[in-house]
């Protein structure tokens, strides 16, 4: 099943199965199920994953608060706070402001039950999995442009249902590593993760960049990226990347093999000139420094 | 008409100037603009360069963070301003990451243009040591939404250059500077004194980012058993709406703590008017 004929058969986010629910006219909940294709090797989902399910919520709220107009993600930022412990992550977006030019969305990703139920953890409700904020431009709707349908009644419930991931997430993009230190990864920029404007998806861009400082640092610090566990990701979305591949750098602002470290990534669309599309701040933590919940 | 000149300082139609540049002075923030290469009409970049004042140093050791974007914003923002002239800019949003919290200072600071559009500004901005080798200590990124100045002309002198404020005579802790109230635990308050607005009329984007920094650190020591020493690191604000009357409070929620680092919630209120929330954000907390 798809939003408003969005995503098309054979898509990532039909991959990843993420099923949502718009709850109010400003509240809605994405979930996505914790597999070992979208965890890094600390057991935690990867925050590229998380960013593309806090995307996802941002957007189901973003289409009904500013219908008729559009929207494009401007901003997001992602914070690691504890373990998802399973066997859901589901991401509850609310909004902070709607403005003229602009809606603030905030999320809190937290671990569920089948049920949709908070996990609890001895007896008490499990720390929240991740904090999320994004900023989305509003695009003002056009007179012959299509308006995106919306549900008459509340809540309105669907699904991103495709296959399932058979490789690990950043296989399945696929991330070519082109120079582990200097964070060059290479991402085509296929049909399979494009977004309604036919464009990188906003959260398959912040996949790329976590993989690129993973690299970065984990190379800075004698490891290497699987080494390496991305807690942060402040991402802010310049421009489209429609042509392809997405070509990423890095520069390396800190890295400690004990402790955190951070790097600046930046995304540029090669097939277009090398036009910068996204700057990324990451922050991260080489895996032994960061414990998998028993 | 009101004028706003070469140092931002703000004059009416009658002559009166307006010194708001007290927060931006306080840092002692020095700043000159980048010029383009001749024929390149490109974005606008802009440097800056502030020393590591003894009595504006946190747990850390170095600048305390709400310093550092309080420097960040001011010259983010005018960068962010310079490239959409004659209209003018606000900061809707902040995100920053400190790498570094250990300065010998002075610390430099580049802000560039990444994108200038109709209604917004996006800029970058790196902070590096040049006491320590040019050490890597920041880097940001300053959203910024495009005002239309009404009836305010703005004034600078191209290439606009501003010198390093002299040190203040009597000078004060960033908490008392910025009318921070002592306390402790999930809330802070600030009061809003005038010295804490900007040429606007209202409370200065590093002045909230000051309070947030601070807020989170107090609410973090309070909900961590043996947190001890605590500085902030990442931080994500959202400028919601403008603060305008005051007092203002920062309501912390602790999220969650792992391996010395708590990433803290921080709303932001305008108690003074319908206690609405003007600002938004995260902010984590490293044990120093």
């Amino acid at each position: 099943m798809s939003f408003a004929g969005y995503p098309p058969p054979d898509h990532f986010l039909g991959d990843l199965g993420m099923e949502a629910e718009v709850t109010t006219e400003t509240t809605a909940r994405v979930r996505t199920r914790v597999t070992p294709q979208v965890c890094s090797a600390d057991g935690g989902v990867r925050i590229g994953v998380l960013a593309t399910l806090v995307d996802i919520v941002g957007g189901a709220i973003a289409a009904r608060v500013l219908r008729p107009d559009w929207m494009a993600t401007a901003d997001l930022a992602v914070e690691l706070v504890g373990h998802p412990v399973g066997p859901w992550v589901e991401a509850r977006g609310s909004v902070l402001r709607r403005g003229r030019t602009t809606l603030v969305v905030e999320a809190l990703v937290v671990a569920v039950d089948e049920d949709g139920a908070d996990t609890r953890v001895d007896g008490a409700a499990a720390d929240p999995v991740a904090w999320a904020s994004m900023t989305f431009a509003v695009l003002p709707a056009k007179e012959d442009a299509p308006t995106l349908p919306q549900a008459a009644e509340l809540p309105a419930r669907w699904a991103f249902s495709g296959g399932a991931l058979t490789l690990p997430v950043l296989d399945a993009l696929p991330v070519t590593v082109l120079d582990a230190a200097a964070g060059r990864v290479s991402v085509p920029a296929r049909p399979y993760l494009h977004n309604s404007f036919g464009a990188v998806q906003g959260g398959v861009v912040a996949l790329i960049a976590e993989a690129a400082g993973a690299e970065a640092l984990g190379a800075a610090t004698g490891s290497d990226g699987a080494g390496t566990v991305v807690t942060g990701l402040q991402v802010a979305y310049l421009a489209l990347g429609k042509v392809g591949p997405i070509v990423s750098s890095a520069r390396v602002l800190a890295a400690g093999p004990d402790g955190r470290s951070g790097a600046v990534v930046e995304l540029r669309d090669a097939g277009a000139a090398g036009r910068l599309t996204t700057v990324v701040n990451v922050t991260a933590a080489p895996v032994g420094a960061v414990r998998v919940p028993a | 008409m009101t004028t706003v000149g070469p140092d931002g300082e703000v004059a009416d139609g009658a002559g009166e100037v307006d010194h708001r540049r007290h927060v931006s002075d306080y840092f002692r923030l020095e700043r000159w603009e980048l010029p383009s290469p001749p024929g390149d009409d490109g974005p606008v970049s802009m440097a800056g360069r502030a020393p590591v004042d003894d009595h504006q140093r946190g747990p850390g050791g170095g600048l305390r963070t709400g310093g550092l974007l309080t420097s960040l914003d001011s010259l983010g923002g005018f960068t962010s301003g310079l490239a959409v002239l004659p209209r003018w800019i606000v900061t809707t949003s902040l995100l920053a990451t400190v790498s570094e919290l250990v300065h010998v200072g002075p610390l430099r600071l580049r802000a560039d243009v990444l994108r200038s559009g109709r209604n917004s500004v996006v800029c970058a901005l790196d902070v590096v040591d040049e006491g320590a080798d040019d050490r890597r200590v920041a880097a940001a990124t300053l959203t910024c939404a495009v005002l239309d100045p009404d009836a305010m002309t703005l004034s600078f002198e191209r290439p606009f250059v501003l010198p390093m404020p002299p040190p203040q005579a009597d000078p004060v802790r960033p908490e008392a500077f910025f009318c921070i109230e002592p306390g402790d635990g999930p809330v802070t308050r600030l009061r809003l004194e005038d010295q804490l607005r900007n040429p606007w009329g209202i409370l200065h984007g590093g002045a909230v980012a000051m309070l947030a920094d601070e807020a989170a650190c107090r609410a973090t020591v309070a909900a961590v058993p043996g947190a001890g020493a605590v500085a902030a690191t990442d931080v994500v604000l959202h400028y919601l709406r403008p603060v305008k009357v005051g007092p203002v409070e920062a309501r912390c929620t602790v999220l969650g703590t792992r391996d010395g680092r708590s990433v803290v919630r921080v709303a932001i209120h305008d108690s003074g008017a319908d206690d609405r929330l003007v600002t938004l954000g995260s902010v984590t907390v490293l044990a120093v």
